[in-house]
Parts: structure tokens; C-alpha cells; sequence
């Protein structure tokens, strides 16, 4: 994987997978429709301030605690549409 | 057989210091991660250290002040102190040393090691600052004392503006696309809030670490 080729998604599942110990075969099968905080049972709350300071240091934005709420972190993909809209893209 | 129990030091005034492997041969002085990190890595940072001993480097492992079995309180302590304390420990070893061998934050602090430097998935004082706040922020603790981890301002306030400098063989996980010299499979265990063993990881990186360090 290469920062040129990896999508915000590919980038999102690896750091899902390093952070929470979520193991390849299950990172693989995240959708934008999984849902995450409140349903994956590793994502508690000390782990989602792992999660958030590693997609601001592989994902090069900065994220404000008032940003962070349960809307955010819902789903996978109301996850990357944040990112992907702290980028600018 | 060089493996075997790690040799009790200390520098700097009563700080602790462990040394593994042989005494000829090339030196290398380990900087371990910062704050939670730190218990978090290490099983790793011993497997490692026993793994570079058996490949003939000798290691030298401190725990910084406020740190581990320092005898000094972590809010008394100043981002100067830790600087400081890194020229003791390698005045402390009392032989030449080849360079350092940095764990994510202690990258931070290896400009200040004369020599060569390598590091695995260095991070920014700012990550590290805001891991603890949010970490703090989640537990309901205050942010001022964040997770049990009381920093001064002297502290906090230069760690904040800390980073890496260039000039450092790099190593990252695959999972982690940002610049690297080589990129290897392995658990995170500086992210996993259970304490987490990865031998095969440890292996991989005294590899890496003596090819360089005979280079």
C-alpha cells in the first residue's frame, strides 16, 4: 500500500485494524454501512482516542473534540464522509 | 551464550538503567516510547533487546526521570530534564556508543544522541499530547492530569512543539503509508490497551537493526 494508491478507505481499515486488533479478514469486510462505536465491541471510548490521533497523523488532518460525537462514529461511512470532508475533497 | 538476565545500572543521580549483550561490539542506546506507550511496549522493547544481544549488540535501556523505576515524580520533570538526562545515560554506559535506537516518542528526544539513529513509526509530541487529552476527555478524568499522567507546562508545553528530526533510518508497520525506509508486518503494541507480546515483530527489527548498525 502506497500513500499514492490507497483510498481514505483502505487507509481508515488499517488503522481500524491497528488500533482496535480487529484481525485482515474482518477489516476487509467493512462497508460504509458497518456500523462502528455502540456495535464493534473493541471501539470503546479510550479507543476511539487512539483511533482519531492516528487518522490525523496517517490522514493529515486535524480533528476538534467538539467534531467528535456519536454521528461521526456511527458508521464506517459516516466516518470516511468526515474525512473526507476535513480534506477538502 | 550471551542471552540471559539484563544487567542492573544506573546513571544521571540514582536513575535506572538495564544493559543487554555484549560489551565489545556495537553500542546502541534504546529510547522507549513516552507515557502509556511506554508500559505498552514492553514485552517488545525486552524481545528486542535480548534479540540484539544475541545478534552481538550491546543495549543500553533507561527509563528516562519520571519514568518507570525513576525515583522522581513525572509533574516535577521539564522537557530540558529529559534532554539532559539522555547525555548521562550514554556518559553512564562508559563506552563509545554507535547511536540510538528510538520507539515512536523517544524519537523526540535521539537528536540530542551523537551518532547514527534509527527509529520504528516515530510520532509528534502534538499526537502524543492529544492522545492523552482525548484519553483523559474519555475517561472522565481532568484533562490537566491526563489518564494519571501529570505533565508541567515545562513539559507539555516543548513536547507540544517536538518532533523528529530528519536524518534517521525509518521503520513503520505496513498498515502505515507515511515515509518509511522499510515497512514490516507486526502488531502495534504501543495501541493496544492490553499488554501485547510479538515475537516475530521483536526478530524482524533486530535484523533490521544489526544490518544497519554493521553497515
Amino acid at each position: 500500500m502506497t500513500g499514492a494508491t490507497a483510498t481514505i478507505e483502505d487507509q481508515l481499515r488499517a488503522i481500524l485494524r491497528d488500533v482496535l486488533g480487529v484481525d485482515a479478514a474482518r477489516a476487509e469486510a467493512i462497508d460504509d454501512d458497518t456500523p462502528l462505536f455502540g456495535a464493534m465491541p473493541e471501539l470503546d471510548s479510550m479507543a476511539v482516542a487512539g483511533l482519531l490521533t492516528e487518522i490525523e497523523d496517517r490522514l493529515h488532518i486535524l480533528i476538534d473534540d467538539d467534531e467528535v460525537d456519536g454521528e461521526m462514529l456511527e458508521s464506517f461511512g459516516s466516518l470516511s464522509a468526515f474525512v473526507r470532508a476535513k480534506r477538502g475533497a | 551464550m550471551t542471552r540471559g538476565a539484563p544487567r542492573v545500572h544506573s546513571y544521571g543521580d540514582g536513575e535506572a538503567m538495564l544493559g543487554f549483550g555484549p560489551a565489545s561490539g556495537p553500542q546502541l542506546l534504546i529510547l522507549q516510547p513516552l507515557f502509556e506507550e511506554m508500559n505498552r511496549s514492553r514485552a517488545l522493547i525486552a524481545a528486542l533487546c535480548r534479540g540484539l544481544a544475541d545478534r552481538g549488540i550491546g543495549c543500553w535501556l533507561p527509563d528516562l526521570p519520571g519514568t518507570g523505576e525513576s525515583p522522581r515524580a513525572l509533574d516535577t520533570l521539564t522537557w530540558s530534564d529529559w534532554r539532559e538526562a539522555v547525555p548521562m545515560v550514554v556518559a553512564a554506559t562508559g563506552v563509545p556508543v554507535l547511536g540510538s535506537v528510538a520507539l515512536r516518542g523517544g524519537a523526540l528526544l535521539d537528536g540530542v544522541v551523537v551518532g547514527r539513529h534509527w527509529r520504528l513509526a516515530p510520532t509528534s509530541g502534538r499526537s502524543l499530547l492529544s492522545d492523552l487529552r482525548r484519553s483523559a476527555l474519555a475517561s472522565g478524568s481532568d484533562p490537566a492530569t491526563p489518564a494519571g499522567y501529570t505533565l508541567s507546562p515545562g513539559l507539555a508545553g516543548p513536547l507540544a512543539a517536538a518532533d523528529a528530526a530528519p536524518d534517521a533510518r525509518t521503520v513503520r508497520l505496513v498498515s502505515d503509508d507515511r515515509p518509511a525506509n522499510l515497512r514490516v508486518e507486526g502488531i502495534p503494541v504501543w495501541r493496544r490497551p492490553e499488554p501485547q507480546a510479538d515475537a516475530a515483530l521483536a526478530e524482524l527489527l533486530a535484523d533490521d537493526i544489526a544490518a544497519w548498525a554493521k553497515a
